[in-house]
């Protein structure tokens, strides 16, 4: 998605309806809505404070996928826990 | 769980689920765990005493269905029922956090933050992993599992026995504080969180 080069001239500064928007686009951004993609291009070149939102939403669960610290898997514990689960067999 | 279940699987059939349903989500579980407990060893054990449930308990798990769901689920429960008192650390609840968000389904979906994704983007992995540590549990634990491990709402509202509406609204007030904890690195490291106004 390449909607961060489109000029915002054309949007409006306010947004009609933050809360039902902004519900709306959380749900897109974590794949609940299903066909989204019409509907939320228009909105974010219609409005400013979704297009703000939106990006702002995206940027933050990218940094979480992306970059939050793995903790490495201690070698052991698969071996550890096959060794349980023999000795409850 | 119940103590009394039938005899659905086979020894072999036990052991080829086991293998090849539970033990792929090792990593992830290990993951979850470390976050919920913050220490190696408790972490390990919470996993350990997860497995062995899984096994213990593998005829109500249906085979083929979402194992990774199922193990969550059981790990959360762990994490509630033992883990969460003994701890060594115990999780940091920020009291005032809890009660002016807990309380209702309803949130205001208002932007809470003038911060700008670029100074998101910025961020090292150890800021937005301190941050997301700083987190009360429970709302560490929703960005966990949507945003670390990819489930969905419905997912999550059963691996954490939550309607969907509260997961929704739990999720949004979670990233909103993750934000301000942001804010307040992106203030210090210098980053412009400036509005053009
Ligand atoms: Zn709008």
């Amino acid at each position: 998605m390449d909607m961060n080069e489109e000029s915002s001239e054309a949007r409006k500064l306010k947004c009609g309806d933050t809360s039902k928007c902004f519900e709306l686009l959380e749900s897109i951004l974590d794949g609940e809505v299903d066909n989204s993609k019409e509907m939320l291009k228009e909105k974010l070149a219609k409005c400013q404070p979704c297009f703000e939102h939106f990006h702002l939403e995206q940027a933050i669960r990218d940094v979480l996928k992306n970059k939050c610290t793995k903790q490495a898997v201690p070698n052991e514990l698969a071996d550890s826990i096959r060794r349980q689960i023999q000795e409850i067999k | 769980m119940s103590e009394v279940q039938r005899r659905k699987y086979s020894q072999e059939e036990k052991n080829g689920i086991f293998d090849g349903e539970f033990m792929p989500h090792i990593d992830s579980m290990y993951n979850f765990a470390y976050r919920l407990t913050f220490d190696e060893d408790d972490a390990k054990d919470l996993v350990q005493d997860t497995y062995l449930k899984a096994y213990r308990f593998i005829n109500s798990f249906e085979k083929g269905t979402n194992a990774k769901a199922w193990l969550f689920r059981i790990l959360k429960n762990s994490f509630i029922n033992e883990y969460r008192r003994k701890s060594k650390q115990p999780a940091k609840v920020d009291y005032q956090e809890v009660e002016t968000y807990y309380n209702s389904d309803d949130v205001d979906y208002q932007s809470t933050s003038d911060m700008r994704a670029d100074s998101v983007k910025d961020m090292l992995g150890d800021e937005i992993s301190n941050a997301l540590n700083s987190l009360a549990v429970d709302f560490r634990t929703v960005i966990i599992l949507c945003d670390l491990e990819g489930f969905t709402y419905e997912e999550m509202s059963k691996i954490l026995d939550i309607p969907i509406g509260t997961v929704r609204s739990r999720l949004h007030r979670a990233r909103n504080l993750l934000k301000e904890k942001l804010q307040g690195y992106a203030k210090n490291m210098g980053y412009n969180t400036d509005e053009e106004e």
